[in-house]
């Protein structure tokens, strides 16, 4: 190597470094730094009090975790919710109060009443009315709601992205300079048009929050590099598959636009998620003791990682859903099944993520009411998961905690993760340079000693903290959702995707038992990118800054899709 | 909504296990990640490693896809327990046992090595190869050797040995054995060693003592034979003479408990390390047995063993005042960690009496022409089968040099006639080899 090249590649290490944590703490800068304003849809008034509705979907009643608190002594805890269609109108249910909930004069049932501009809601004594804001008024509190990406110029994150990753391309090139140097490229030139073409669209549509797309393409990126190290020759094909995960993540979100119709499809989605499972069970190959691949025309995919996503399309739920009797039930067989055949198919890993992401969206759609009854239902399913353990999960519970005791047997992969994470040291051997790649897997189930060893731990971390940054921003933005269904969709997808990384990372460096499950966004593997891109648009779709997400509707363009009828009484007042 | 969106906070209880799990990997990685690393560090620089004898001599090499030797058939034989071999099938080859020192690793820059990195040892392969055809081809045995005031390992010779450069060879049943570390053999008379450094500070008048020998010595029904009839002694003649009459009596005299303790305390019994290389424990009567058994003992047979690492170290904590120079593979010039082994007014008696035993009954014209002060104590450790080991230890009391050794040839016969030449031609290959 000559000398220029071999300053070039030191160069590049610390370089490489310093653009991971500058875009990391941009990105969280971003997206965490302070809160951001709601969204105000409408005024309730009752009495000589009034408070502002930030949300498509409030709980009245007098408890404090109400988002409409009305604190009468004749109202319930929880009473009514009331609920704002994609067309303006507003609907209120009663949810099993005692003393009932009247829209003038006539009583409403769990399946809701319109209360219309004008009519009295009556509800523990209380006379409750709703004045719409109106376009105008909500225009002039817009303008006042700060915009996504002001803070911190996206445009300049992504052109950090765009030098870091031709940084690790130059990576490849200087280390091994004779293997696909035209794919690589390639594959890393199809990669930042992409940003920068998705950076552009967002714009030309009036959004400006780009963090979320700025991780997951950062994530990709790292996941281009190790494709290029391991297998170079499927670079093509690694290219078109991130196409088709962007493609599959701008429909999925365009979808999610519409409350009413993504709910109205979730059985559908069950169906089809049930549907592809049983594929699975019936059809699929075993491979590496699972056999959670399905093969068709050629391409291998592994269903679970689709069902995943239909799997949050169906768990999330609107607030006026919660409240119905038995809709978690049927939540919880659907999830028996999925985690039950994931069991049958052999694929252990997939089975406990699916089962931490149960845990959660039931936890967040019951609350403390229904834990103990959770507990059971959850005790039940993980019984299920200890009667599907085969000998080679024993196996793998075995060696857990001692691989180095079993070098070339069981700890095979383990010892060599670690081994070459230790290689690379905190700056990393540059990327193609390492040697983990050559072992089978290595770029899916190790895929974080992969980056320990070419980038160096601490871009290694760095990843992690991607997910991490994810996870927080959802569990934040969650309070501003317009519906309940985008909250739970973005903690759920959010909790696969770290349930995900934690067995990946934790798996391989032999701090819990192996299994085969991938890293987000950078284990090589098509059906696990499709998925996680899809999943992005669950946290897009909780997004609700001003110009954050095009999975969110300005509610300017809202008010005017709003029915003129809704508009008018709106304009006139109560 | 509010009530949805405060339960969200579960979400990040998985946050923070990840951030825990992380934690716990990085502290790891900052402990252990050397050892991780050099594991495969073949693999992963391909710089590679040498080793070298104390003169420069290359004794073994190695790439990312190659082990090379010694050129000289004769050298890799001799050395083969000291270097080991690829299949690290000895199990004491500084290969294996050293991998990671001629490996680079630095938090920093984890694996970044651009040189091969040579690693010296303090042995010495003309002197290996003097014990290995000293013992012969045909003989099994241990010859090892270091210098009592620097605690340097010249000579590590285990036979029959193999041949590192070839897997496929047969080699000689056990060959794979260091007879020196990871080997032990019943002492006979060089235990006697141990059993009059007992007497000698617990059997106050020992030296005032005469014993008497008519060829047997009963103990209740159990007879002591002895190799003649030694007649009425003092203690160094008992020792000189090697006479199992007197040393049954005065094992029996000297009682269990100091016996045992001063085999314990000599480190008989302790897994015994040499410069990070493991070697096996001996064995001694853990509790009192019958007065016969402990007479036994104390002349080295009953249940006695010894590794000859163990015996080493006690002859040269003997020759240097009861101080161990501790024992070192690698050479360095960090000056060596000394440590008291025996007490000195008994090391130095001692030294006496292994003086007069060469003196008085070993013919060092005869054994060890050219040689002066020497000091040592044969064994003929008897199997029960009519063969018996014969072991040669001792040391030159010499400044100029200061050689300490253990030689065991198996069922070879007497200690003098087969093991004490090849402590000759050892010691003078040594201070031949002196640059």
């Amino acid at each position: 190597m000559p000398i220029t090249g071999d300053m070039i590649l030191t160069a590049s290490k610390y370089l490489l470094i310093a653009l991971s944590l500058l875009i990391m703490l941009r990105c969280i800068r971003s997206m965490l730094s302070s809160g951001y304003e709601a969204e105000t849809w409408a005024t309730a008034r009752w009495g000589r009090e009034s408070v502002p509705v930030t949300h498509w979907e409030n709980l009245i009643g007098r408890a404090r975790s109400a988002d409409i608190r009305i604190d009468r002594e004749g109202l319930e805890r929880v009473q009514a919710v009331l609920t704002r269609r994609d067309d303006g109108r507003w609907m209120l249910f009663d949810v099993f109060s005692r003393g009932g909930v009247a829209v003038d004069g006539r009583a409403v049932g769990a399946e809701g009443a319109e209360l219309a501009a004008g009519s009295v809601a009556r509800l523990g004594g209380v006379n409750l009315r709703l004045q719409d804001l109106g376009a105008e008024k909500s225009g002039a509190l817009e303008e006042k709601r700060s915009f996504a990406g002001k803070r911190v110029s996206p445009a300049l994150t992504l052109f950090e992205l765009t030098v870091f990753e031709l940084l690790l391309l130059a990576q490849h090139l200087l280390t091994s300079p004779e293997t696909q140097p035209i794919q690589i490229s390639l594959g890393f030139a199809v990669l930042i048009l992409l940003e920068w073409f998705c950076y552009y669209a967002m714009r030309l549509i009036g959004r400006s929050g780009f963090e979320v797309e700025t991780i997951a393409f950062y994530l990709t990126g790292l996941g281009v590099s190790v494709t290029a190290s391991a297998a170079p020759q499927d670079m093509f094909r690694q290219s078109l598959l991130i196409l088709a995960a962007f493609v599959l993540f701008l429909l999925l979100g365009l979808w999610l636009r519409d409350l009413r119709r993504s709910e109205a499809l979730r059985p559908f989605a069950a169906l089809l998620a049930l549907g592809l499972l049983a594929l699975n069970v019936f059809t699929s190959d075993t491979l590496n003791g699972a056999r959670s691949w399905l093969s068709i025309g050629g391409f291998s995919f592994q269903p679970s990682e689709l069902v995943k996503v239909a799997y949050v399309y169906v768990g999330a739920s609107t607030l006026e859903k919660l409240y119905r009797r038995g809709n978690l039930i049927v939540f919880i067989v659907f999830s028996a099944v999925c985690v039950g055949a994931l069991a049958l198919i052999g694929d252990f890993g997939s089975a406990l993520v699916f089962f931490i992401c149960f845990l959660v969206i039931s936890f967040l759609r019951s609350g403390s009411i229904a834990t103990v009854f959770l507990a059971v239902s959850g005790a039940a399913m993980a019984g299920f998961l200890a009667v599907s353990i085969k000998p080679y999960i024993a196996r793998r519970f075995a060696v857990w905690g001692h691989v180095w005791e079993d070098v070339y047997g069981a700890g095979y992969q383990q010892t060599r993760a670690l081994g070459a994470a230790a290689a690379g040291g905190l700056f990393g051997k540059g990327a193609g340079g390492g040697w983990l790649t050559d072992i089978v897997a290595a770029d899916t189930d190790m895929v974080f000693a992969v980056l320990c060893e070419e980038e160096g731990i601490i871009i290694a971390c760095c990843a992690v903290l991607a997910v991490l940054t994810l996870s927080f921003f959802a569990v934040r933005t969650a309070r501003r959702a317009r519906s309940a269904y985008y909250s739970i969709a973005a903690c759920a997808a959010v909790t696969l995707l770290m349930a995900q990384m934690a067995l990946n990372v934790f798996g391989s460096l032999d701090l819990l038992p192996f299994t085969g499950v991938t890293f987000p966004f950078v284990s090589r593997g098509g059906s696990s990118l499709l998925a996680c891109w899809m999943l992005m648009a669950f946290i897009k779709g909780a997004d609700t800054r001003r110009g954050g997400s095009f999975v969110v509707r300005p509610a300017a363009q809202l008010w005017s899709a709003a029915k003129p009828k809704a508009q008018k009484k709106g304009g006139r007042g109560a | 909504m509010k009530k949805i969106t405060r339960r969200a906070f579960s979400v990040l209880l998985l946050a923070l296990a990840i951030i825990f799990g992380m934690t716990v990997f990085v502290l790891r990685y900052a402990d252990e990640g050397g050892d991780w690393a050099l594991y495969f560090a073949s693999a992963n620089s391909g710089a590679g490693g040498e080793l070298r004898d104390r003169h420069g001599v290359l004794l073994a090499s190695f790439d990312a896809t190659k082990y090379a030797f010694s050129d000289d058939a004769e050298t890799r034989v001799a050395c083969y327990h000291v270097t080991g071999d690829y299949w690290n099938r000895t199990g004491t080859g500084a290969l294996g046992a050293y991998w990671d020192l001629m490996q680079e690793y630095s938090l920093l820059e984890g694996t970044n090595k651009k040189e091969p990195k040579a690693l010296t040892l303090t042995v010495d392969a003309a002197v290996c190869r003097a014990a290995w055809n000293a013992i012969g081809y045909n003989r099994r045995g241990a010859a090892m050797m270091m210098n009592y005031k620097t605690g340097e390992v010249l000579c590590m010779v285990s036979l029959p040995s193999a041949d590192p450069i070839n897997g496929e060879a047969p080699v000689a049943d056990t060959a794979f054995i260091n007879r020196c570390l990871s080997a032990s053999f019943p002492p006979g008379s060089v235990f006697k060693l141990v059993t009059a450094a007992a007497a000698i500070e617990d059997l106050g008048d020992v030296f005032s003592r005469s014993f008497s020998c008519e060829g047997e010595y009963t103990i209740g029904t159990v007879d002591i034979h002895c190799t003649g009839v030694h007649g009425e002694q003092t203690f160094e003649q008992a020792l000189a003479n090697s006479c199992n009459c007197a040393f049954a009596q005065i094992a029996v005299a000297t009682g269990y408990n100091s016996l045992y303790s001063h085999v314990k305390a000599y480190g008989f019994l302790d897994r015994q390390e040499l410069d990070g290389i493991g070697a096996i424990a001996g064995s001694y009567r853990t509790s009192y047995a019958g007065d016969p058994e402990l007479a036994w003992s104390g002349i080295g047979q009953s249940t006695d063993l010894v590794t000859p690492y163990a015996m080493l170290r006690y002859v040269a904590a003997i020759a240097n005042g009861g101080m161990l120079a501790t024992p070192q593979l690698i050479l360095s010039d960090e000056p060596v960690e000394q440590t008291r082994l025996v007490e000195a007014s008994t090391a130095d008696k001692l030294k006496e009496m292994m003086s007069y035993n060469v003196v008085s009954h070993y013919m060092p014209e005869i054994y060890f022409p050219g040689l002066s002060h020497v000091c040592a104590k044969t064994g003929t450790a008897e199997l029960g089968d009519g063969t018996s080991h014969a072991w040669f230890v001792g040391f030159l009391d010499d400044p100029a040099h200061p050689y300490a050794f253990a030689v065991v040839i198996e069922r070879a016969g007497s200690g003098l006639v087969a093991a004490a030449p090849v402590a000759n031609r050892i010691l003078r290959a040594a201070i031949a080899s002196e640059g």
